[in-house]
């Protein structure tokens, strides 16, 4: 597959005794969205995790451009850089305002100029709706607008894949669609990105791929439509008939 | 004259001496043309501090200030003999000892008696004084009359600690023993604040004392009626380093100093010793007598805890960064950082753990008995607080660094930053920020604190204050100044650091950035 961007093979994540990841298999390809669903526990963050090596697997493969980011050699950072993440808990810089906090990366790590970093930083607060705000500091916004901030400091670095764990999860439900609306303007312009959510709707609608996660193995894979309309897998079917009569 | 047995200090050199050499491998201060006299200068009257020359006083080894007294006339006679030039250096009384086997010091003319115990650890040359003890008391007090010992039966009396004054105590039946004092001018404070009758004494301090304050005067005692004392505590010496091969020199010079001219020494030393100019408001002659001693002193305490307090900031930051490094990688790392974080648990934990004293004398006194290394005595004391204070920030910035959430590790280490990078631009700003109020707490404590550092005779505000009221008798005005200026010092160092952690914080308000983005899309508008 030559545009394959991140591969995931056999890999096995444990704290301890407990095993939360049981021979993940899964391939992302440039442009395309892949949705990680499944109920809490059943170890989808922990592979968002691993991905950007927040967690070390304990066994198993990942490659980025067919290189093994597990190798002893690899270079982690530079890795990281063209890996962005977003968090559920936002986790901005609290002595940054939020223009900084869209710039210090893009100065320490990709040594791009101020003045470049100040517009590209400026450019994605624009997207997310958030220019106004640019001298505020992280205490004086809401949750809505921090993740806002946490997705337009993700997008400044020019990432090649975006990682998002449940980014909604924190927020008040009536600042989920702000977000969800980013996301989707983000999506649009071809950006790969992983996503773990439990935004049913959202994930139905832009996803290329869905993967579903029970017990630490992917119980099922497919794409939106026979996840969503389709599922084969009776545990499958469960977590989605429990999500729907909400 | 007083017992050698110098608590801390002591303790501080066994732990030297344990862990280094044998004591004995001392040197000389100088075999060169100078003769240093460690005194305290701080007894009159055989020695005390005053500002300017006269009476044939000589300049204190270090400062601007004189010492004058009976004990520098017999020194200057002594190097006179010698042919070698007269070095004063002031030394408090628990420090003399060390001073001189460690070298740094060639004799001490302190009003010391050749005591036994003395004796094990240095040498003594002939009496250069003979002196006998009386009993100081209130001259309104009834005691004020008495003429044998058993008239104090009753009486609330102490004297110095460490000394056989205090020993000799238990010779006046049913006199009440009170706790041992630090010094003469703690006594002299105590006795006309009434909390005692009386203190022991010896007759030229009694003569002196009496000159000066006129509320006091001394009891002697004839013949049988008096303390049984014995020839080596009340005769005076000079305290040599064992096998002075100057010491048969120094006798014969003691020797050509007939009984009537010491007599007529002591007696001008008395009239001689400097007295309160008390004229006028007490506060301004106060500042105008000593104004100089009082500003070298706060200059030299605000200079030891300003150093000591930014170097132990920079030293607590280091070693905070090096405890929170994450535990990972290779065995071999593992292993190095695991060896360098018991380092410096070992480090925190001892200069957390010994008081700042003790340090003072081992890192002083110690390095130089042990290893021949000659500090300054400045040098050491910056030394010693600024790793005092890095012991304590250490901790306070790790507890800094810890409470930034892991979250923002998290996100800079996702962006690709190195652990390096993310304390520089993350966590460290909020660490500081952080541990600022405790960085003040420390400051405030080191201002005050440095008076410790007496015991290793830096001149800062307390030993300038100690100077001061040992001088003029006015130990309630000298010390109610004195701790003015400690307050001034730190109400202001307080408000500087309140600034500084305003500035750090910013704006509490943030200005919106019209513009059309803002018109455009109505979901901006501000939701919190």
């Amino acid at each position: 597959m030559t545009d394959e961007i991140l591969a995931v093979t056999h890999l096995e994540k444990s704290f301890g005794d407990h095993q939360v990841l049981k021979d993940i298999n899964l391939q992302i390809r440039r442009g395309e969205v892949v949705t990680i669903i499944g109920s809490s526990g059943s170890g989808k963050s922990t592979l968002l995790r691993c991905i950007n090596l927040l967690e070390q697997p304990t066994q198993g493969e990942i490659t980025f451009h067919g290189e093994n980011i597990l190798a002893p050699k690899f270079d982690i950072t530079t890795y990281r850089a063209k890996v962005g993440m977003v968090f559920q808990s936002f986790n901005l810089f609290n002595n940054l305002n939020v223009l900084q906090n869209c710039m210090v990366g893009q100065t320490t790590v990709l040594n791009r100029t101020p003045e470049a970093a100040r517009e590209m930083a400026l450019a994605q607060l624009e997207k997310v709706g958030m220019t106004p705000y640019v001298n505020a500091k992280p205490s004086q916004l809401s949750g809505g607008q921090k993740q806002r901030i946490g997705i337009a400091r993700a997008v400044s670095m020019s990432p090649e894949v975006l990682l998002f764990d449940e980014p909604t999860s924190a927020l008040d439900p009536e600042m989920v669609d702000d977000v969800l609306d980013s996301m989707r303007a983000l999506a649009h312009t071809g950006l790969t990105m992983v996503l773990v959510t439990h935004e049913m709707a959202f994930a139905r609608d832009i996803s290329d791929h869905v993967v579903f996660m029970d017990q630490g193995v992917i119980a099922e894979e497919g794409s939106a439509e026979e996840i969503f309309t389709r599922p084969q897998k009776p545990r499958t079917q469960t977590f989605l008939k429990r999500y729907l009569q909400r | 004259m007083k017992h050698l047995r110098q608590g801390l200090i002591i303790l501080g050199l066994i732990l030297v001496g344990w862990l280094a050499l044998p004591a004995n491998a001392s040197q000389a201060a100088s075999n060169s043309d100078t003769f240093k006299v460690g005194m305290e200068a701080g007894y009159p009257p055989f020695n005390w501090t005053q500002t300017d020359a006269s009476n044939g006083a000589v300049q204190i080894d270090g400062s601007s200030a004189y010492a004058g007294g009976y004990d520098v006339q017999m020194a200057k006679k002594v190097a006179h003999a010698l042919g070698k030039k007269l070095v004063v250096v002031k030394t408090s009384w628990d420090g003399l000892a060390p001073a001189l086997t460690s070298g740094k010091i060639d004799a001490i003319i302190a009003g010391m008696s050749p005591t036994a115990k003395r004796r094990k650890t240095i040498d003594f040359s002939d009496t250069y004084y003979a002196s006998q003890l009386v009993i100081v008391v209130r001259k309104d007090s009834k005691y004020a009359q008495a003429t044998k010992l058993s008239d104090f039966s009753g009486a609330k009396l102490t004297g110095q600690l460490n000394t056989y004054h205090y020993t000799a105590l238990s010779q006046i039946k049913g006199a009440i023993k009170e706790p041992a004092m630090k010094d003469f001018p703690a006594m002299r404070v105590a006795l006309e604040s009434g909390t005692i009758d009386g203190y022991i004494s010896e007759k030229p301090e009694g003569i002196s004392v009496t000159g000066a304050n006129p509320n006091m005067t001394m009891v002697e005692f004839k013949g049988a009626q008096g303390f049984k004392t014995k020839p080596e505590d009340t005769d005076l010496a000079i305290g040599l380093r064992k096998n002075d091969p100057d010491k048969l020199k120094i006798n014969a010079a003691l020797a050509q100093i007939s009984q009537k001219e010491r007599n007529q020494l002591m007696t001008a030393a008395v009239a001689q010793q400097p007295q309160a100019k008390s004229q006028g408001n007490w506060v301004v002659s106060l500042l105008k007598q000593y104004g100089g001693m009082l500003a070298s002193g706060t200059g030299i305490t605000l200079l030891i805890s300003l150093v000591g307090t930014i170097v132990g900031f920079v030293i607590g930051l280091l070693v905070g960064i090096v405890r929170t490094i994450p535990r990972g990688g290779s065995a071999w790392r593992r292993g190095l950082l695991r060896f360098v974080d018991w380092l410096l648990s070992v480090y925190i934990e001892v200069f957390r753990g010994t008081p700042m004293i003790v340090q003072a004398a081992v890192v002083y006194y110690g390095a130089a008995q042990a290893f021949g290394w000659n500090m300054n005595r400045l040098a050491a004391a910056l030394v010693i607080v600024s790793v005092n204070t890095g012991a304590y920030l250490a901790e306070i910035m790790r507890g800094g660094i810890i409470a930034v959430d892991s979250g923002q590790f998290e996100a800079a280490h996702a962006l690709g930053m190195t652990h390096l990078q993310t304390m520089n631009k993350i966590i460290l700003p909020q660490a500081i920020r952080n541990s600022l109020p405790a960085v003040t707490n420390e400051f405030v404590i080191n201002i005050k604190d440095t008076s410790v550092l007496s015991v290793i005779s830096v001149s800062e505000l307390f030993f300038q204050g100690s100077t001061i009221a040992g001088q003029n008798f006015q130990f309630f005005h000298t010390y109610l100044i004195i701790s003015a200026i400690y307050l001034i010092l730190t109400f202001t160092i307080t408000r500087i650091l309140r600034w500084i952690e305003r500035k750090m914080d910013g704006p509490q308000n943030y200005n919106l950035m019209a513009n059309q983005n803002q018109v455009s899309n109505p979901k901006t508008s501000l939701t919190n």
